[in-house]
């Protein structure tokens, strides 16, 4: 581990745009009606953004739970981000993402008598990929968090947003149960702890530049069982598979020179996982500040320095039939000090989500080799931003 | 001066024939009768003087002739046509066509000048063309009022409002000129020159010529002189 | 015909002073009209683009029908529903000392649910900073252009009256609406987060409705299931239904002006009558000249019309560009009055519609062309006689008189039957007073005659022979005097049964408040309209006030302004102390007993105007909205009420705490110990007000005084119509006055050859038209009793639901007379002095 280095923190900017730019549109994200003004940048978003009177991430602290897995207001952003791949009995593949931001619209607590007063909103994206018939349906959401609209707690252990939730069935933290419909999907999984929780970064403090401050707080659950059903259309299966969350919460800004990112997360059918970020600058070319984390079978961390313990090329192209956006259309993984290979490729193409903010994020499957030499195939999610230019225009 | 008998009539001046007219007015109780088998006959280029008192119903006898009034019984030829059977509409049109008016007072337009008053007759007709206004121009002429075609009627002296009235009369070629009492208002000199170009105008025009009037100076310039008395039509010697 | 269009024209033009008076007449009531549809249609304009801003893209709209909405139904409704376009709103009214004059209307809005409603308030060009719009205490967002008349800059504060309390809003931005419609909607709006909008108002724990938007397509789906989620007392309605109801709270009134507009036009349609009837008996010799010469009937009529459509074209002409502005100033007296009385809006300014504008301008040729029908076709229809006698015609004319007097009695007995008819329709009331008017109008010759006839001999003592011979001359002339005599009574009985109306209304009112107002001081909080209190009395300064040593007693007044489908009316809770007792008067008497029956709580009392409007009476129920759904209350007794005409329903305040979670309370009224000074305890109240918050309170006297003023105010529009439309009249009259007398002015230039002096001469004419001015003022007299009657009891009633007493003193009467006299006089001045002038030679030489 480098000091000072950054581990994963650009992995909040990426969001932490999404989330920002978001909230600033959010008058015109609700019910697929977004607004047609404001070309926003992602540069202009979080450059400008107000951080005074926030909580910032200044010196690693422990985590503990299930506190931790609740919401921490005093920063800006936060997000609980649930990924995962699943198979149905009959053997019907799908991929899904659940997520739900949390974004500040104002240091202070809202001082008020009326229920509706608050200074958080939450944003939600849910995604199913079907991969048999090729089909990916993707969906968000805004609400305040206030007057039961929105809104998150640790305990009892619940992240909603209307009826898309993320709750805790035990009396404490672990395991959750996701629950979220829109149109013709829905999925009800139940999620276990699985491996213990990986702090990222420096005991969970990961630096995203040199200001002290400017960093976010993060730890993920890297394997977590899922066991549930996923509607689709008429139908009702009940599927298995294995899930990742991702947690991080901050107050941080932009770096300088970094349009997007890619990022994956691998899960390796001997027990491996592997979480990797390459940041793009505007030439292309991967920023200093890309990283990764390897994490064991039984849930031990190492860091993973870019170039040196892993690189990331990608092997092909696809291009988007929304404007043309062209992004990379599967990767080669290499760990040369493990003696590594991987070819991640998405298990449908066309996994971008075409919401008020746009961006690629859909199930991949990898085959290659892996420990010790041996084949390996495995699943996970990746995702690309920065891809699809500016804002979209309506 | 006196024809010695009734010239042949050219085949545009027709004849005019009352026959048996009948006209009376309610009036508090009583019928006035003011015609009463009234008859008459004259013939194409005739001129006729009407003679008889204030309010002996000349003025009704002239309603009546030209189409204005119907009677309640009897008939009105002029030429071919019968009057009395025409409905009022078709009689406006005759008589717009083929009847020429002099009245006492009130002849001309005061909102329109000499040459506009001379020119209306022909637009009722027809249209006022320069054709049209040529021949005004050359009755005004006739009338010796030629340098005054542009004057308003309030400028002219009664005289030679009554001169233009002629004129107007005569301007569309009518087949009858109608005249009441058109040296009624004018003083000896001015009557005897109104009375002399009428019926000389009239003759020239080879028009047929009524004229109601109480003033024997007057009847006496025309071909002949009928009275109506108690609604009756009589002969008299001049 | 073109030589028969010249004369037309040039006989226009020679007499100009009658053409320039007929065309003022036309003009004046052209603008009248006019100004009268501007200003109305803007401020129903102005209504209804604010509500249509307000409610966005909405189709539908959850609404309390006891006024507020439980929050708990939009997650319900977005998660059990299904309908995820549900968007929150609270709504309120407020004022700023930046913005005087302007009823500011709040808006609390939820930013993530507004995307599909409303389109200001997302995707204009300046984007809402949602984080400041939401978390900044006070933020506001408002129209760029009502910003910079408030002087306020984003960042700025704005200070903001609001339930009484001033707070300081913080400006967090500003919107500029693409089109004008949307400007003018937007310019009262006060855009707010929902929780601000909460606090600013009050208001916590409820809302003012939830918007839906739901296609077609979906309907049918959804609505069960909306529906199922809904408590009693929660209604789904079409957006727009309330806004329909209150704006059709000014139907009556609309109407009412309307028909005082039109009273300006017909006036000027006796204008033209007169005027072109005159024209055309000068002219008759002439015309018969023309018929004689062959000009048909056809050919006539259409001259004298195409000389009265001269008139006409060029009066309406004048008259719109009179009218637009006529209607800028009074579109402000007719916003304040619909604000003092009906609901808050605000007009900028008017709206010049090309529709209303064609439509005036048709009007005012329609009615010249239609008065001049008359004169026309009687002209045209009548027998070309070389030599129509004088006498001859006046002989017609007395046969016409017996004419007109019987089309008079017809039209009054056809009046009169329609007055009796019950019904509410207001077309029937007009129709029947226009019946009324119309037929008293034709019988004035007759009655003319019949007054010169008993005057005679006065006239003969005080004027001599000059005196009859000016008698004379009205009565042998009355073709031409009849008409002038009749405009002349019609004008100055209208403006008497106004005057009469309004007093009798006034008197009503002052007797109404004597009973009324029973209480010594009245607390209420500084509303958005002058004559209906709103928000809640903080409780422990109602505490303070009460405990002030002279108090000896207080009731407390609880109101509420609600909708159903057949109007709108307001909820009123009372708590009457002891001393309230003789408050109310009630239609059919026994107030001891409904008042004992109230106080137990057993049912409701309702306004006359409730009643009127929905056929409910003492024995029948009336459904009560409550949060729990319709209650159904007996109707104890209903009382007179002088206050608004909108319907009232009352109940004690026991039977009203008993459906409703609500303990505030809207005004307070005190009764003092004996012989206490009412001012001096105001200003002690006043004293323990605190900081940041306006109280009103008035002693009784104030409060009189100042429901006076609201009154008088809104009879304002009335006063200047009624003006608007004397002066018309008082055109007419003078033009037909002029004409007789010019007409005549042979006759009287006669007189001057015999050795008349001009003086004695003018004397004349003034006798004439003083005399006529006289008769007129008489008959005004009676004409104006039936007229106010017809006002009082058919039209006020059926408008607006009110009884009123008539009230008739004899100042209003003499001043009638007086008012005719006056104008006749006037009138004459000008013919008298040019007939004086006139040399003999040219009045005998005549036209």
């Amino acid at each position: 581990m480098t000091l000072g280095r950054v581990a994963l923190g650009p992995m909040t900017l990426g969001r932490a745009t999404l989330l920002g730019m978001c909230v600033t549109l959010a008058a015109g994200c609700g019910d697929r009606a977004p607004s047609p003004s404001a070309r926003l940048s992602l540069l202009e978003t979080l450059s400008g953004a107000d951080t005074a009177g926030y909580e910032r991430a200044l010196a690693p602290r422990d985590f503990v739970f299930p506190e931790d897995h609740g919401p921490h207001l005093g920063f800006r952003t936060e997000w609980w981000y649930v990924t995962g791949n699943l198979t149905s009995t009959a053997g019907r593949d799908f991929g899904f993402q659940l997520t739900i931001f949390r974004s500040a619209l104002g240091s202070g607590a809202p001082v008020s008598t009326s229920a509706w007063a608050t200074n958080q909103a939450y944003m939600a994206h849910f995604t199913v990929t079907d991969v048999e018939t090729g089909r990916f349906y993707a969906h968000e959401r805004f609400a305040r968090g206030a007057a039961g609209l929105a809104g998150a707690s640790a305990e009892p252990l619940r992240i909603w947003l209307e009826d898309w939730t993320m709750e805790g069935i035990a009396p404490a933290g672990l395991p959750v149960r996701l629950r979220a419909a829109e149109d013709e999907v829905a999925i009800d999984l139940v999620l276990d702890a699985g491996k213990p929780a990986v702090a990222h970064g420096v005991a969970g403090l990961s630096q995203k530049g040199p200001e002290p401050g400017n960093a976010s707080f993060y730890y993920s659950h890297t394997r977590m069982p899922a066991e549930g059903t996923l509607a689709i259309g008429d139908d009702t299966l009940d599927v298995h598979g294995l899930a990742w969350l991702d947690r991080e919460w901050s107050t941080s800004a932009l770096s300088e020179g970094q349009v997007g990112w890619d990022w994956l997360a691998l899960q390796l059918d001997d027990g491996w996982d592997l979480m990797l970020y390459r940041l793009r600058r505007a030439d292309g070319s991967a920023d200093e500040w890309s990283a990764g984390t390897l994490v064991d079978h039984r849930g031990a961390a190492s860091h993973l320095t870019w170039g040196a313990d892993v690189t990331v090329e990608s092997t092909s192209t696809w291009t988007s039939p929304i404007d043309g956006a062209v992004y990379p259309g599967a990767w080669r993984v290499e760990l040369p000090g493990r003696g590594w290979s991987l070819l991640v490729e998405p298990r449908i193409p066309n996994q971008e989500l075409d919401l008020a903010f746009r961006y690629w994020e859909g199930a991949v499957g990898l085959r290659g080799v892996g420990e010790d030499g041996a084949d390996v195939t495995g699943r996970g999610y990746v995702e690309l931003t920065g891809y699809a230019g500016e804002a979209p225009e309506r | 001066m006196p024809p010695s008998h009734a010239p042949p009539s050219p085949p545009s001046a027709p004849r005019l024939e009352l026959t048996d007219l009948r006209k009376g007015y309610q009036e508090v109780g009583r019928t006035h009768r003011v015609l009463d088998g009234a008859s008459l006959r004259v013939a194409a280029g005739e001129r006729i003087a009407i003679l008889g008192p204030s309010g002996s119903g000349k003025s009704t006898l002239l309603n009546v002739i030209s189409g204005i009034d119907v009677p309640d019984a009897g008939t009105v030829r002029i030429g071919e046509v019968d009057l009395t059977a025409l409905t009022e509409a078709e009689r406006t049109r005759f008589r717009r066509k083929h009847i020429g008016f002099v009245f006492q007072f009130f002849n001309l337009l005061p909102t329109l000048t000499v040459i506009e008053n001379l020119l209306l007759p022909l637009e009722l007709k027809d249209r006022a063309g320069p054709q049209e206004v040529a021949r005004a121009r050359a009755l005004l002429e006739r009338v010796s009022l030629a340098d005054r075609a542009d004057a308003f009627p309030d400028r002219l002296s009664g005289g030679e409002q009554q001169r233009v009235a002629l004129a107007r009369a005569l301007v569309h070629e009518p087949a009858l000129v109608l005249a009441d009492e058109p040296t009624g208002n004018l003083d000896e000199d001015m009557a005897a020159q109104v009375a002399h170009l009428l019926a000389d105008m009239v003759a020239g025009e080879r028009g047929t010529l009524i004229v109601v009037t109480h003033s024997r100076v007057l009847a006496s310039r025309m071909d002949r002189v009928v009275r109506l008395d108690h609604g009756r039509l009589l002969e008299e010697s001049r | 015909m073109r030589l028969l269009t010249k004369s037309s024209v040039r006989h226009l033009l020679h007499h100009r002073a009658q053409l320039v008076l007929s065309v003022v007449g036309v003009a004046l009531g052209v603008a009248v009209v006019l100004s009268i549809d501007l200003a109305t249609q803007s401020a129903r304009n102005a209504f209804r683009v604010s509500a249509e801003m307000v409610s966005g893209r909405a189709t539908h709209q959850i609404v309390g029908d006891a006024g507020a909405l439980g929050e708990g139904l939009l997650l319900r409704l977005r998660t059990e529903a299904g309908v995820r376009a549900a968007a929150p709103v609270v709504e309120g009214f407020a004022s700023s000392p930046r913005l005087p004059g302007l009823a500011l209307r709040i808006l609390g809005i939820d930013p993530f649910s507004e995307g599909p409603f409303r389109p200001f308030v997302v995707g204009g060009p300046a984007e809402l900073d949602v984080g400041a719009f939401v978390t900044t205490p006070g933020a506001v967002v408002l129209s760029a252009a009502t910003a910079a008349r408030a002087g306020v800059v984003p960042g700025g504060a704005l200070p903001l009256l609001v339930g009484g309390r001033t707070r300081q809003l913080r400006v967090v931005g500003t919107i500029e609406p693409g089109d004008e419609l949307a400007r003018a909607g937007l310019a009262d709006v006060l855009l707010m987060d929902i929780a601000t909008a909460q606090d600013v108002l009050e208001a916590a724990g409820t809302l003012t409705r939830i918007d839906l938007l739901v296609s077609a397509a979906d309907s049918a789906d959804r609505f069960p299931r909306v529906r199922a989620l809904l408590s009693p007392g929660e209604t789904l309605a079409p957006a727009g239904t309330r806004a329909e109801v209150m704006a059709g709270m000014i139907d009556a009134f609309d109407v009412n002006l309307t028909a005082l507009s039109l009273l300006a036009l017909v006036f000027g349609m006796f204008l033209i009558y007169n005027a072109v009837t005159f024209s055309v008996v000068q002219r008759r010799a002439l015309l018969g000249m023309l018929r004689a010469l062959g000009v048909t009937r056809g050919e006539i009529l259409r001259m004298i019309l195409s000389e009265a459509t001269w008139i006409g074209v060029s009066g309406s002409a004048i008259g719109l560009a009179v009218g637009v502005v006529l209607g800028r100033g009074l579109v402000r007296l007719v916003t304040r009055t619909i604000n003092d009385l009906y609901f808050v809006v605000s007009v900028e300014g008017i709206r010049v519609d090309p529709l209303l504008l064609a439509k005036a301008a048709a009007l005012g040729v329609a009615a010249t062309l239609l008065a001049a029908l008359p004169a026309a076709l009687e002209e045209a229809s009548s027998e070309p006689r070389l030599a129509l006698l004088r006498s001859e015609r006046e002989a017609k004319s007395r046969r016409t008189l017996a004419r007109a007097a019987a089309l008079g009695v017809l039209g009054l007995v056809g009046g009169s039957l329609l007055v009796v008819v019950p019904t509410r329709s207001l077309g029937v009331s007009f129709a029947a007073l226009l019946l009324i008017v119309g037929g008293l109008a034709m019988l004035t010759p007759a009655g003319a005659v019949g007054l010169v006839h008993l005057v005679r001999p006065v006239l003969r003592q005080i004027s001599g022979s000059l005196g009859l011979v000016a008698a004379r001359g009205v009565v042998r002339s009355l073709s031409r005097t009849a008409p002038a005599i009749a405009a002349l009574a019609v004008a100055v009985s209208v403006t008497v049964g106004l005057g009469v109306m309004i007093q009798s209304f006034r008197g009503t009112l002052e007797r109404w408040l004597d009973s009324t107002l029973q209480a010594d001081v009245y607390v209420s909080l500084p509303g958005p309209t002058a004559s209906r209190a709103s928000g809640t009395l903080p409780p422990d300064l109602m505490d303070a006030f009460v405990g002030h040593p002279e108090v000896a007693g207080h009731s407390t007044y609880r109101g509420t302004d609600l909708t159903d489908e057949a109007g709108a009316f307001r909820l009123v809770a009372l708590a009457l102390d002891p001393r309230a007792e003789e408050t109310f008067q009630f239609i059919d008497g026994g107030a001891d007993a409904i008042m004992s029956a109230f106080r137990r709580g057993e049912g409701a009392l309702v306004s006359e105007q409730f009643s009127f409007r929905r056929g409910v009476g003492t024995g029948n129920v009336v459904d009560l909205p409550t949060p729990a759904g319709p209650r159904t209350i007996p109707v104890l007794g209903v009382f007179y009420d002088y206050g608004s005409d909108q319907g009232a329903v009352i109940v004690s305040r026991s039977l009203y705490d008993q459906y409703f979670d609500d303990t505030g309370v809207t005004s307070l009224a005190l009764f003092l110990a004996a012989g206490a000074d009412s001012e001096s305890v105001v200003r002690d109240l006043l004293d323990l007000v605190p900081p940041g918050l306006t109280v009103i309170a008035r002693t009784n006297d104030v409060l009189r005084s100042a429901s006076l003023d609201v009154f008088d105010r809104t009879f304002q529009v009335t006063a200047v119509l009624r003006l608007l439309a004397f002066v018309v009249a008082f055109v007419g009259v003078l033009s037909a006055l002029m004409a007789l007398e010019l007409e005549r002015a042979r006759e009287l230039g006669a007189m001057r050859a015999w050795g008349l002096e001009p003086a004695e001469l003018r004397r004349l004419v003034l006798t004439q038209t003083g005399l006529m001015g006289l008769v007129s003022g008489a008959l005004a007299v009676p004409m104006g009793i039936v007229l106010s009657a017809v006002m009082i009891f058919v039209i006020n009633k059926r408008s607006f639901g009110w009884t009123l007493d008539l009230q008739l003193g004899p100042m209003v009467l003499a001043q009638a007379v007086a008012l005719a006299v006056i104008a006749a006089l006037l009138a004459g001045l000008y013919p008298a002095w040019r007939i004086a002038r006139t040399s003999p030679a040219t009045a005998l030489r005549g036209e």
